[in-house]
Formats: structure tokens, sequence, C-alpha cells
């Protein structure tokens, strides 16, 4: 065994830390304030939230391996934990009022919320299959108790239940493959293993691992075939939730697949591009058929995030820097857009009206222009339009499939992404054509409203003026590729 | 004026945004901005007609900056001849399609606007995809929100079939870019750049079925079209008057601007399915538009057809029919958005379109019986007013080519005079049978104001083409030098004697020798034994081969002009 | 000595049984059963991987299974009670709010 853990090693996961203490600081607060004050720990919470983003300035630079290699500090884990704390401040926002009209308490709430973000930004950071694994189950279990959170509701109750077993059964399956991978190679550190598996391709045990691993990951990127669990869980999760788990736990899982896949498993390359290739191409065309029918816009929501997740997947077949990029730069894209659109449902919600039926959006339009022109960009956005932040992201994904020589991967691509349109256009009919019925009027909060801007502004300006996301993306991407090739040479 | 294009493109979008804050229920003051702001739109356009100088081949009023760095793509505006006609379509047409509606149309119409214009000016590739696209949200909301009975089902065809074409067009881009890096090593959009790639002809193919499917669905071409006549008839006046007179030449300047001189190997290899396309889409849209009981969709189907031509002429592949394709595109500007709103005008009073309600309306409706009367001549090409020129150098180029292509082109002209005529007469002549409309308004002082830019050009253009022909003739040259040298050196000995009879028998005889086609003429080149084409002193037959065209058209395609910023 | 084949082979029955278990037991509370026999199908090749390489990083990841298992199970267990507060039963059948 190497020898122990060093001072520096704590320095280096300061940002982990500080959320940690940060998430027991907002656990205590529950217990101290008064009943009744779920607006303070909101605000406690964001403020533990900026401080962990603060806290992540210092490693802008940073490219170190901390504790003999469990967790990786660099860009790529960077970019995505500003994502993760980005998406977790805007869900904080969108849950005060929702909380409020739920009558749901807040207190473990927020924590549950923090915790999930610090799975998260463990498994971005994670090189080593243990630090995967923990920081995918406090991400994971966070998110069983949030889906099923809003205990009197019986849909909730349901979609907490199916996403648990479904969630507890993916894990099974990453788990063994996970162990297979250990046992062939001797180790549990990715970049040991890229070196050990060097050369041993055509190992059956090997592939076997490698299908199960992709397996698991696929049920949490809700990749089909192991999608079935989503529409579900999102129609039935509390909005706030659905928002964060879409945008959250998608772009950790991403995250943990391109370094479980990329940093681990290079040399078989391309035995799992075939296998992400049927799954991208399936996933898309699957996702967006299905989402073509739905009336609840949280179900389609869902299967539209599951055709998100088929696109991003071409990055992964592409599995060049470029795609790398292509990747993060629409993870952070749709998170702003997803994000979005969810904040829009949460201004629906009423005491007696859920607000994700189609039919509540009837000339919105009317009701509240902002909201209606804010759904309007994110749809737009989710439907890849210019000048949206969407066009930007597919606009690479695509150009990096191209790049790779996926020419007929990108082609599958951009027809889905006009079939997509489709059904992100009903919406906007409903909300700009259709007439007004007795539908909720949209309750504004600030906090909503702040949530709506930021995420509105960000879609158009990462649509119309892009380049420091851009830059920031390749720079990002190139230390996963640089980490793997490093390794490789020592 | 270093930065007039960008003035020109963000004017209709800053009256956008202006609008959005103004109180929807002051509808005065709505009105006032939105035909303020169209109407400045096109005054600040009219500088590019004199400030454009023809005789620099080089895209002028050029700007350039950096966008994403990253990949390559810049804010890159420029123009040549072409697009500042195109750009001074635009202004005017958006300036008479305003009419009186809220706010929410102006600004639909504003921002669609600044997406016809950015297209035109952009010479950065992405940044032409993106106001490519962006045209389609406002176009879509026009026809879906103010349009006619079937208007979802007609905006959502529209909207669909014109994204799955952009679509694939986008891969195109990419693969380009991808190939021209691996070739030069940068990254890079630029449009400029791409015009001097040699690329392989396997590429050349692929990326030209991308490109095709794009314009073409945008022209919109035969097996393309259906998604045209839906959504004209289903479009208010002005989304009709916008989508013929502007966005359907979106799909014609790409073939000019894109495809052509970015794949000239290609561009050949397709004349024949674009020809025989092109002859279908003629002949098969004046044979519906015939047959037509609904006057909107008429026109609808008459566009289809006319469009077909001027794709028949632009590849034609030689300067006369290229110019002339250019030409009728502005004609077909001109007087097709007229027709349409000519017939909203009726619309307007009598919530029809049916031909069969209509009957006699020269009655009760002289002027505006007139000035129908003079688009109809304009659209079937009567000589002395602007359809004639147009048509007149389309199957000039095209005759040159294939005799019996020409033919069939010119059965589309002659059809094209039945059903605009017929059209003309079930609707303005004879007793008026109709008890409704016994007092129909004639056009109002207003309405006849919106005409008379239209009306004025028809002549101008029609008598005195010279000017704008003049316009035309560095792009021309660009395309040309690309795409043409082999077939011009294959052919001129055969065929260029054969358009100087038919040169000296039109009566227009003096106006097209004086203009630019005519000097075009004179540079196809005959080899040394052909004889001169018209009489010019032209350099035909020392310098007019093919081989002499490139030097000129390759400084037009520097692409880095040492324009003053 | 046990071989390390063994260990192998018991882990993978237990894994099939598990997934089998999982795929057709309609009971909540059994397919949770199911979850947990292949998790332990994990521990076991962990186990024996860690003996075959005498490296101790599989235990410790067992270790953690082990314990991460022990965690969904509460979770689990709780989810399933505040289902059947609720509305009596607890098999997947029952769960027909939102469409399966």
């Amino acid at each position: 065994m190497p020898p122990g853990i060093t001072f520096g090693d704590f320095y280096n996961i300061l940002p982990e830390l500080v959320l940690t203490a940060g998430s027991l600081v907002v656990l205590i607060a529950d217990v101290l304030l008064p009943r009744r004050s779920g607006g303070w720990l909101a605000w406690i919470t964001l403020i533990v939230i900026g401080a962990t983003l603060a806290s992540l300035v210092p490693f802008r630079e940073t490219r170190v391996e901390v504790a003999n290699g469990l967790i990786a500090v660099d860009q790529f884990a960077l970019f995505f934990k500003v994502v993760f704390l980005g998406a977790a401040a805007l869900t904080v926002l969108m849950s005060v009022r929702y909380l409020e009209i739920e009558g749901a308490s807040p207190g473990e709430y927020y924590f549950l919320i923090l915790c999930a973000t610090l799975g998260m930004m463990i498994m971005a950071g994670g090189i080593d299959l243990i630090t995967i694994f923990i920081g995918l189950e406090t991400m994971a279990v966070s998110f069983y108790i949030l889906a099923g959170f809003i205990k009197p509701n019986q849909r909730s109750n349901e979609a907490a239940v199916k996403y648990f077993l479904l969630g507890a059964f993916s894990l099974g399956i990453l788990l063994y493959g996970m162990s297979l991978m250990y046992g062939l190679s001797g180790t549990t550190n990715l970049r040991v293993m890229a070196m050990t598996f060097a050369g041993q391709e055509s190992d059956p045990r090997l592939i076997l691992a490698v299908m199960l691993v992709a397996a698991g990951v696929g049920f949490k990127i809700a990749a089909v075939p192991f999608h079935m669990w989503a529409p579900d869980v999102y129609e039935g999760a509390p909005t706030p939730i659905t928002a964060f788990l879409s945008v959250g736990s998608t772009a950790a899982s991403f995250a943990m697949l391109l370094r479980i896949f990329l940093e681990g498993l290079p040399s078989m390359k391309p035995e799992w591009r075939v296998l992400f290739e049927g799954l991208a191409i399936v996933t898309m065309t699957v996702g967006n058929l299905a989402a073509l029918t739905q009336s609840n816009l949280k179900r389609m929501l869902a299967y539209s995030s599951i055709a998100h997740a088929g696109y991003v997947l071409i990055g992964v077949v592409a599995g060049t820097p470029r795609g790398v990029a292509a990747m993060l730069i629409y993870v952070l894209v749709y998170a702003f857009m997803q994000l979005g659109a969810f904040i829009v449902i949460v201004l629906m919600r009423r005491q007696d009206i859920v607000g994700d039926e189609l039919k509540d959006f009837s000339g919105l339009h009317v009701r509240h222009p902002f909201a209606a022109f804010a759904m309007l960009m994110f749809m737009l956005s989710l439907g890849g339009i210019p000048p949206t932040a969407g066009f930007m992201g597919k606009f690479w994904l695509f150009g990096a499939a191209i790049d790779a020589g996926y020419v007929w991967l990108a082609v599958i691509g951009v027809l889905n992404s006009a079939i997509s349109l489709y059904y992100y256009i009903r919406i906007v009919v409903f909300m700009y054509v259709k007439k007004e019925t007795a539908g909720s009027e949209p309750t504004m909060s600030p906090a909503l409203g702040i949530a709506l801007a930021v995420a509105v502004i960000a879609t158009i300006a990462l649509g119309v003026y892009p380049r420091l996301l851009f830059e920031l993306a390749e720079a990002s991407a190139r230390t996963l590729g640089a980490a793997a090739i490093t390794t490789a040479i020592r | 004026m270093n930065h007039l294009l960008s003035f020109i493109l963000f004017t209709p979008l800053v009256g956008a945004l202006i609008l959005l804050l103004v109180n929807s229920r002051n509808e005065d003051a709505i009105r006032w901005i939105a035909n303020l702001v169209a109407f400045v739109g096109f005054v600040i356009s009219i500088p590019l007609w004199f400030l454009y100088n023809p005789q620099n081949a080089d895209f002028q009023f050029v700007e350039r900056a950096t966008w994403i760095p990253s990949i390559g793509a810049e804010y890159f505006l420029g123009v040549d001849g072409f697009s500042t006609l195109l750009i001074l379509l635009t202004t005017l047409s958006a300036w008479t399609a305003i009419t009186e509606r809220v706010k929410e149309f102006y600004i639909f119409l504003l921002v669609l606007q600044t997406g016809m214009l950015g297209a035109f000016m952009s010479l950065d590739f992405l940044l032409f995809f993106l106001f490519w696209e962006v045209m389609l949200v406002p176009m879509y909301f026009l026809i879906g929100i103010w349009g006619s009975d079937n208007r979802l089902y007609s905006a959502i065809k529209f909207f669909l079939y014109t994204l799955v074409g952009s679509v694939v067009m986008l891969l195109g881009i990419l693969a380009l870019y991808f190939h021209n890096h691996t070739v030069s090593g940068v990254y890079s959009f630029d449009v400029t750049l791409f015009h001097k790639l040699n690329l392989p002809y396997n590429l050349q193919w692929w990326i030209f079925l991308a490109f095709f499917l794009g314009f073409a669905i945008k022209v919109p071409m035969f097996p393309f079209h259906t998604w045209l006549p839906d959504a004209h008839t289903d479009a208010p006046t002005a989304g009709s008057v916008i989508l013929a007179a502007v966005l359907l030449k979106m799909g014609t300047y790409g073939f000019i601007r894109f495809s052509l001189p970015i794949l000239p190997d290609a561009s050949r290899q397709f004349v024949p399915m674009i020809v025989v396309l092109s002859i279908i889409g003629i002949v098969y849209g004046a044979l519906v538009a015939l047959a037509q009981k609904d006057w909107k969709r008429l026109v609808a189907y008459s566009s289809v057809s006319h469009m077909a031509l001027v794709m028949l002429g632009m590849f034609a592949l030689n300067p006369v029919g290229i110019t002339g394709s250019i030409f009728q595109q502005l004609n077909h500007g001109i007087s097709t958005g007229a027709l349409f709103l000519i017939v909203g005008i009726v619309y307007e009073r009598r919530h029809t379109r049916e031909i069969s309600e209509y009957g006699g309306l020269s009655k009760v409706m002289p002027v505006y019986a007139a000035v129908f009367l003079i688009m109809t001549l304009s659209s079937i090409g009567l000589p002395a007013l602007n359809g004639f020129i147009g048509e007149f150098l389309i199957l000039q180029g095209i005759f040159v080519v294939s005799k019996v292509w020409a033919a069939f082109a010119a059965s589309g002209v002659v059809l094209g005079a039945a059903y605009m005529l017929y059209l003309y007469q079930r609707t303005m002549f004879g007793k008026i049978e109709n008890p409704k409309n016994e007092r129909l308004l004639d056009l109002s002082h207003r309405e006849f104001a919106t005409f008379a830019p239209l009306l004025v050009l028809a002549v101008w253009m029609g008598l005195y083409p010279a000017p704008f022909l003049r316009r035309l003739d560095s792009s021309v040259q660009h395309v040309i030098a690309r795409v043409s040298p082999e077939y011009i050196q294959k052919n001129a000995a055969a065929d260029c004697a054969a358009p100087a009879p038919a040169l000296a028998a039109t009566p227009t005889d003096a106006t097209v020798a004086a203009n630019g086609a005519a000097a075009f003429l004179a540079t196809l080149p005959c080899g040394p034994d052909g004889r001169p084409l018209a009489a010019s002193t032209g350099p035909g037959t020392t310098s007019g081969t093919g081989a002499d065209i490139p030097p000129s058209a390759s400084a037009g395609q520097t692409g880095r002009p040492g324009e003053p910023r | 000595m046990v071989p390390v084949g063994a260990c192998l082979g018991l882990s993978a029955v237990l894994f099939g049984i598990g997934l089998i278990g999982f795929l057709s037991r309609r009971n909540i509370i059994l397919m949770l059963v199911s979850v947990e026999i292949m998790l332990n199908a994990v521990n076991v090749s962990l186990a024996g991987f860690s003996r075959q390489l005498q490296d101790q990083r599989g235990q410790v990841l067992a270790l953690f299974v082990i314990a991460v298992a022990a965690a969904e199970a509460a979770v689990g267990l709780g989810l399933v009670l505040a289902l059947s507060r609720n509305r009596p039963g607890v098999n997947v059948e029952d769960l027909t709010q939102l469409k399966w």
C-alpha cells in the first residue's frame, strides 16, 4: 500500500469539504431556526453553494491526483463541478415556493440537495472505482429520498420506489462490471488500469465487464433500453427535483462515463464505440418518437431528456478531445435550458393545479408574457434553433461526429433534432396560439424570477456569444485526454 | 460608413426590442414605431445602392470581428452586387409589408427582417446559418398566429420542411469546414476562403447534395415544393409578401453564393438532375396554377413555376443565364410580392380568396385594376416591364446550352401568360355578378403608396436595367470563373453564334446591348473561329477564353480586402 | 483453500439468481432482496479477486459496497413504507398512478 494521505490532499479537496460542512450547517440551522423559515434555509443553502464555488477558484489551474489517485483535481472535474453547483443553485431558487405549496419540510430537502451535489462532484473527480462508486451512491441515495419527498403524494411515493428499484438494480450491474474490471487489472485506479488493459482487448471477460459497466451507466443517463424509469420518475417526483435529476444526475453520470471509458478503458475504444454508437442512435430516436405523443409536460421533457442523452452520447462515440469538449458544452447548455423549462413548470404550480399538463399552458402568452417568452426560448434551445445556446451545443456535437468520421451518426442526429422540434413547437403553439382557458395564473416570486432570468439570459447569451464557453470546454476536455496520455507514458 | 451593414442589420432588431418595451395597448405608438423602424431600415440601406462600386470585384462594406475564435467563426459581413440588390429588396418589402397589426406581429416581422438581412450579408458560413435559421421562428409565428383557416398545419409544415433541409445543410457546412482544416490547417468558416478550395470530387458530390436539400426546399424546387402553396395560402398578407419576395430568394441565393462557387465540379455534374426538376417545376407549377380556384394559391403556384425558371437559368451555368436568373429573382420579388399585396387587399375587404366570388372588379376598383394589370404583365414578362428582361436573359442562357430545354422553358412562359391573364379576366372583367362586390372601395392613398415603389421599380427595371445588371457583373464573374471555364471552352465554338440573331430580333435590342449582360455576351469566348456576339469590341477573340477569367475573379475572391475599417 | 474459480463461479451464480429474481418477482420487498443478492455476488467476486491478486483494494471496495447496500436497504424500505401508508399493497402492479 502506498503511504497515507497528506495535508495537501485535504487542501485539494477543499471545495468538497466546504460543501460537506455547509450541508451540515443547513441541517443544524433547520433545527435552530424557528419553524416556517424555509426562505432562510434556502438563502443559507445558496450561500453554501456560493462558498463552494468560491473555493473552486484557487483550483483553476490545478491538475493533481489526490490521495494516491483516488480523486483527480483537474479542469475537466472543475467544469462539471461548476455545472453541478449552478444547477443546484437554480434548483434551490425554484424550490422555495414549491416547498411552501407542498408543505414539505425544507431542512432535509436542502441538505439532501447539497449531498447529491457533493456526490456529483466526487463522481466528476473520481479516477478510482471506489471513489466513483461512493460518489454515485451519495448522489443516488439522496435522489431516492428527494424523489419521494412529498410523502402524502402517491405519485411522488411511486416515483421514488420505481427510481429506487431500478437504481439499485443498475448499481448491482455496474458493480459487477467494476468487480470484473478490478479482477482483470488488479487495480481500482482507472489510470493504472488503462495501462494494464493495453494489449488484452480480446479478453471476453473484459468485454463482458465493459458491457456491464456500460449498461449500468446507461441506466443512470437513461439511455434506451435502460430508460423506462425516467418518464415515471420525472412525472412523479417534485418538479424541482425532476429538474435537478435530469440535469445534475445525467451530467454527473456522463462525467463518470467519460472517466471510466476514456481514462480507464482507452484501449477498448473500438469495442465500446460500437456499443455507444448503437445506444446513441436508439436513444435519440426512441426518446424523440416517444416524446411526440406526450401530453404531460414533465413526461415529455423526460423523453426529451432521453433524446438529449442520445445526442450527448454522440460525443462519446467520437471519443476525441473535440467530442469531449462538445459534450461539456452541451451539458452546460442543457443545464440552463432544461432547468429553465422546469422553472416555468414550477411557475404554473398552484394549490390545486400541478400545472404540468400541456393544456395548462394555453394562452400563457396573454397571462404572463415573460414566462411564455422564456419557455419559447427554452423550447427553441432544446430543439437546437439559433440563436439559442442549444444550437451551439448541437452544432458542435455533430461537428465532432463528422470530424471523427461518423457522418451518418450526425445525419441521424440532425434528423432527430428536426423531429424533436415538432413537440417543442407544440408547447409554443399552446402558449401563443391557443385561446386562453381557465388555467392557473402563474405565480412569480423573487427567487423564481431570478432563476428564470438567469436561465433565459444564459440560454440566449451562450447562443449569441459562446466564445468563453467554447474555450473553457476545450481546455477542460484537453485535461481529460492529456491525463490518459501522461499516465500511459509513466 | 464602416459599419453600414451592421446598422442595416440591427436596425430592425433594435426596433423589435423597443417595441417589446412598449405597452401593447398603446396601439398608435406601436404602429408608429414599427413603421418608422421599417422606413428607417429602408432609408439607411439606400446608401448601399450609391456607394457600391461595380468596378470593384471584391466584397464591399466588409466588417470583420472575432466571434468564436477557438473554432474560427467570425462576425464577417460583406456584400457584392447580388446581395446588395437582395438587401434593398428585403428592406423595401419589409417596409411595404408593414400593415396595421398588433405589437407581436411587428416584433416578429422585424426579427424576420434581421434574419433575412443577416443571411444575405454573412460571409461566415456559421453566421449565415445562424441567420438562416433565425428566420424560421418568426415566420412560423406569422403564419401560425395570424394566418387563415389551416394556419397551424401550414406553419408546422413550413417549419419542419425548411428545418430538415437546413440541418442537413449544416452537416455539409461542417464537412466543408473540417475538410478545409485538413487541407489548410486553419479552422475557418470564411466563405471567401471556401471559394478558393478545390475539393475532391467525391466530397463535393456529398456536400452538394446536403446543400441542395437545404436550398432546394427553400426555393422550392419541384419535389420539395409542397409546403409553399400551404404556407402562402394561409399566411397573412405581410407574411406572403415577405415569403415570396425575399424568403424564397434565400434558396437561390444559397445556390449562387455557396453551391456553385464552392462545389463547381459537383454543380456541373448535377446539371441534368436540376434541369429536369426545374422543367417539371415550370410546367407543373403553371398547369396547377391554371387549375386553381383560390386566388392566393394560384399566385403561390405561379411562384413555384417562376422559381423553377430561375433555377433553370442558373444551371445553364453561363454568364447570361446566371445574370438572367438573378435578375429574374428580383423581378419575382417585386411582381409576386405585389400580387400577394393585391390579393391581400380584396381579401381584407371580402374575406374570401375564391376567384369565383369576384368578377368585374375593374368597374368598382379602377385604380386597383390598373395596378393589378401592370403587375400581371410584369409577371408574365411583357416587354418594357421588368419580367421581360429576366425571362429573356434566362431563355437566352438556356438556349445556348440546349434548344430543347429552352423550348420547355418557353412553354412555361406561355403557360404563365395563360394563367395570369385568365385570372385577370375572371376577377377584373365582365359584369359584377356578386352583389357583395358592388360597393368595394378602391385603393386608398395609403395602399397606393405601398404599390408606388413597386410600380416604379417594375417600369425602371424593364426600361433601363443597366444599373442593375452592372451591379451584378462582379457577382456573376465570381461564379462563372469557378463553375464554367470548361463549359465555355467546350461549347463556345458550337453555340456562340446562336444567340446573336435572337438578340438582334428583339425590339429592345438597344437596351439589352447597352447593359451588362451584353458585355457578358462579349466576354463569352467563341474561340478564334467563332463569330463575336453582338456589336461589341469585346475582348472575345484575344483574351476572352475561359482561362482569362480566373485572374480577375480570383482578385474578387481574395476575401480579405483592404477595406478601411 | 477455496480456489478463486469457485469464488467467481459462486459469484456468477448469485448474480444470476439476483438478476432473474429481480426481473421475475413482482413484490417490491422481494425485488429489494434480489438486488441485495446481486450486491452480495459483487462482494464475493471482489473478495475472491482480492485474494487472488493479494491486493486489499478489492476488500475495501467490498466493505464500501456492504455499507452502501445497508444504506440503500434502509432508504428503500423507508420509501416502501411511505408508499404503503398511502395505499395498501407492495406489488409493482399496484404502482399505477404513473404509467409504468
